[in-house]
């Protein structure tokens, strides 16, 4: 310090100064050295830039959040995330991608629900009405003014519907949201949010109202515009139709909402809509519609087809049922007719046809189809012929055969074909001869005819007398014949002996009249039926067994006391004595 | 997005309208103008890498039979008064606009406008009213509504000192 005052003074050696110089470096270093090392340790951080990279890093967050609301850091920042972003994105768009995918799938969904719906809605209007009486009128009305008939449609069946909602900054006219119906098409909202505030100023200078009143609704053809109005901001909702009072109360309590929600961001906007986001759903709530419910009632004329279309269809119906029974009958009949076989049998349209096997002895399958209801024309036959065995074809058909006459009668019952009534022995043999040989019949019965026709014979048989001349066994004249005619009655006896396969016992009696002795008649009866009894086995029928005897004059016919009694005694009596 | 109210006042007959056509696409007819007085059109700028949107408002021109109502004017960022160069009353008018303005939105940003400068033999503002305006701090543009000179100008000087403001 002695030094130092000495400098001071004037007393200058160089020794001297070269030690001044050591002591100043010392005072400076005690009293400016701390500082001078601070300052040497900021100027190497600030000559640094790895060091003031790092403190930068330590302030920017801070920075930026207390800076968050200042536009021109939103300005700044701008061009440089675009920059940042569009190079990431050629890049590498994948990481970017990645990070949207949980916004955008969301938006994309419900953007592409909210179409949908409002499609649907429109789609289920249209269609609900696209079959009616009144459909048609209305797609006359589209085809004479040009219009779509969806907007007939939704003109005829609309209430009402808030097509458009415009949030607008009171006094500048700025729009701050706007949303609209997904089947509406809108014009600039930003140009339509000014014009309506001009409209509302011009509406509110003409009249000279306070600024708190002013438009609150107007209407342009369909179309009405309700307007609420809040301190900073008012709502516009372009309705078509005319909605109920609630819609009014729904508009107030929205622009309260959204008052109330970004009250500040009104209050100090100054062109920047960003924040009126936030209110974007509130408006979106107010887009609604209602549409008029179908009349459920039927229309008269939907009446009058469905009584159409009802009996129409019960006469198809009932036509098709009485139809398809007169086709059921005619095969039941069919079916029930013996001889007739029905295999197969098919309709097609309104004609018929039937298949089968058919006796030549049964009906006519086409007797069947008046009966039935059915016309000729509508059915078709293809029958093949064959031999039934129902038994009434079968005794049909052994009539045909047989030639049976009308006084025999045939019955079948199933096997065994039988005859009675009365025939000729002639026809009973050869009755019995064809009869096995007729399909169906297994045997043949004809003792009935034959027992008829043997008593009819015997009773011939003993109805007729051959007359023999007195005391002679020559036959009186016409003796001879009557004995022809007994002789040919033996002979078919002996056919129906021959059919049942029996044998016969015959008796001859002669007789004689009183005139002789009772040996002479004796006698001679003996000899007058031994005439006879010889001319029978002359025959040789080999199924009778012929005996004779003579009954003198033991049994007259008659008294015998006239010629005439007389006559008829002289007799030869022929009788089936039994079988054998 | 940013948007802006933007008005246009001036004198009739200025070339407003003309003005707006140049600029932006029309979505409303022209009869607004001749109705309610106004009609709005919308025009998308770029200051500074940020778009801004302008709605314009074209309000009807003030003249001895009518004024401007004033109530078209709340909430604009910035408006510009036009005025035509060949008249030197329309000038007057826009000044007199500018304090009409000026009581309704503030202190806001404004531009004027000297339209019609192809008819420059015809010019017969007075430039040192002129230079006396600019002094004041009024921005003025000449533009020509008829070749587009200067419009684009205007408007983006206009843009700009909103965005700024």
């Amino acid at each position: 310090m002695a030094n130092i005052a000495a400098a001071r003074q004037g007393d200058r050696h160089p020794a001297a100064d070269a030690a001044h110089a050591a002591d100043f470096a010392e005072l400076r270093s005690l009293i400016v050295g701390p500082e001078q090392r601070h300052l040497r340790t900021i100027q190497a951080r600030l000559d640094d830039p790895a060091t003031q990279a790092r403190d930068v890093s330590r302030v920017l967050p801070v920075a930026m959040l207390l800076r968050k609301d200042d536009p021109q850091m939103t300005r700044a920042l701008a061009p440089t995330v675009e920059e940042a972003l569009t190079a990431s994105v050629r890049r590498n768009p994948r990481p970017l991608a990645d990070a949207l995918f949980p916004i955008f799938g969301p938006a994309i969904r419900k953007a592409i629900a909210a179409s949908l719906s409002s499609m649907l809605e429109s789609l289920n209007q249209t269609i609900e009405h696209s079959v009616s009486w009144r459909a048609l009128q209305w797609r006359l009305i589209a085809l004479r003014t040009g219009r779509p008939f969806a907007e007939i449609v939704l003109l005829n069946t609309l209430v009402y519907r808030v097509e458009q909602v415009f949030l607008i900054e009171r006094d500048s006219g700025l729009l701050l949201q706007h949303v609209k119906s997904a089947a509406v098409s809108a014009r600039d909202a930003d140009m339509v949010s000014g014009m309506l505030t001009a409209i509302r100023d011009f509406a509110r200078d003409s009249f000279r109202v306070s600024e708190d009143e002013g438009l609150d609704n107007f209407h342009i053809g369909d179309l009405s515009v309700f307007v609420e109005q809040g301190p900073h901001a008012i709502l516009a909702a372009v309705v078509r139709g005319t909605p109920p009072a609630e819609l009014r109360q729904a508009l107030q309590e929205a622009i309260e909402h959204v008052h109330a929600r970004t009250g500040e961001a009104l209050v100090s906007f100054t062109g920047d809509s960003e924040p009126f986001e936030a209110v974007r759903p509130t408006l979106e709530g107010l887009l609604e519609a209602k549409y008029r419910p179908r009349r459920r009632g039927v229309s008269p004329a939907l009446w009058v087809t469905a009584t159409i279309v009802v009996l129409a269809i019960g006469t198809w119906v009932f036509l098709a049922w009485s139809s398809q029974s007169k086709w059921n009958a005619y095969l039941d009949a069919l079916r029930a007719e013996p001889g007739i076989v029905v295999v197969g049998a098919e309709r097609s349209g309104g004609s018929f046809t039937v298949r089968g096997l058919r006796d030549p002895l049964a009906k006519d399958p086409r007797s069947f189809v008046a009966a039935s209801g059915l016309t000729a024309d509508a059915v078709s036959g293809s029958w093949q012929l064959f031999q039934a065995l129902d038994p009434s074809i079968v005794q049909a058909r052994a009539r045909q055969l047989l030639h049976a006459p009308d006084t025999v009668r045939l019955s079948f019952d199933g096997s065994v074909l039988r005859a009675s009534g009365s025939a000729s022995a002639d026809w009973i043999r050869e009755s019995a001869r064809l009869a096995p040989l007729i399909a169906g019949v297994s045997s043949y019965d004809a003792r009935p005819l034959v027992e008829q026709r043997l008593r009819e014979l015997s009773a011939e048989l003993s109805k007729a007398l051959p007359m023999f001349a007195r005391g002679s066994t020559a036959f009186e004249s016409g003796g001879e014949s009557v004995l022809s005619s007994q002789l040919e009655r033996l002979r078919e006896l002996d056919g129906l002996a021959q059919v049942v396969g029996q044998r016969y016992a015959i008796e001859v009696v002669g007789h004689a009249d009183s005139d002789g002795t009772p040996e002479q008649n004796e006698s001679l009866s003996v000899s007058r039926a031994n005439v006879v009894r010889s001319a029978i086995e002359r025959l040789s029928l080999s199924h009778l067994d012929v005996s004779a005897r003579g009954a003198g004059s033991r049994e007259p016919l008659t008294r015998d006391t006239s010629e005439a009694d007389k006559r008829t005694n002289r007799r030869v009596m022929i009788r089936i004595a039994g079988t054998k | 997005m940013i948007q802006k109210k933007i008005c246009m006042l001036g004198a009739t007959g200025v070339g407003k309208t003309s003005l707006v056509s140049r600029f932006v696409l029309s979505m409303f007819s022209d009869t607004y103008l001749t109705t309610i007085g106004v009609k709005v059109d919308k025009k998308t700028l770029s200051v500074d890498g940020a778009d801004i949107t302008l709605m314009l408002w074209d309000i009807y021109g003030e003249d001895e039979f009518q004024t401007v109502r004033t109530s078209y004017l709340r909430g604009a960022a910035g408006y510009i008064l036009v005025a035509d160069g060949t008249r030197q009353r329309t000038l007057d008018t826009a000044r007199e606009l500018q304090s009409k303005a000026m009581a309704v939105v503030g202190n806001v940003p404004f531009v004027l406008v000297l339209n019609k400068a192809d008819l420059a033999g015809e010019w017969r503002v007075d430039d040192r009213a002129l230079w006396k305006m600019a002094e004041d701090g009024w921005t003025l543009v000449k533009t020509s509504a008829k070749t587009g000179a200067g419009v684009e100008e205007a408007f983006l000087k206009l843009t700009t000192k909103v965005a700024a403001s």
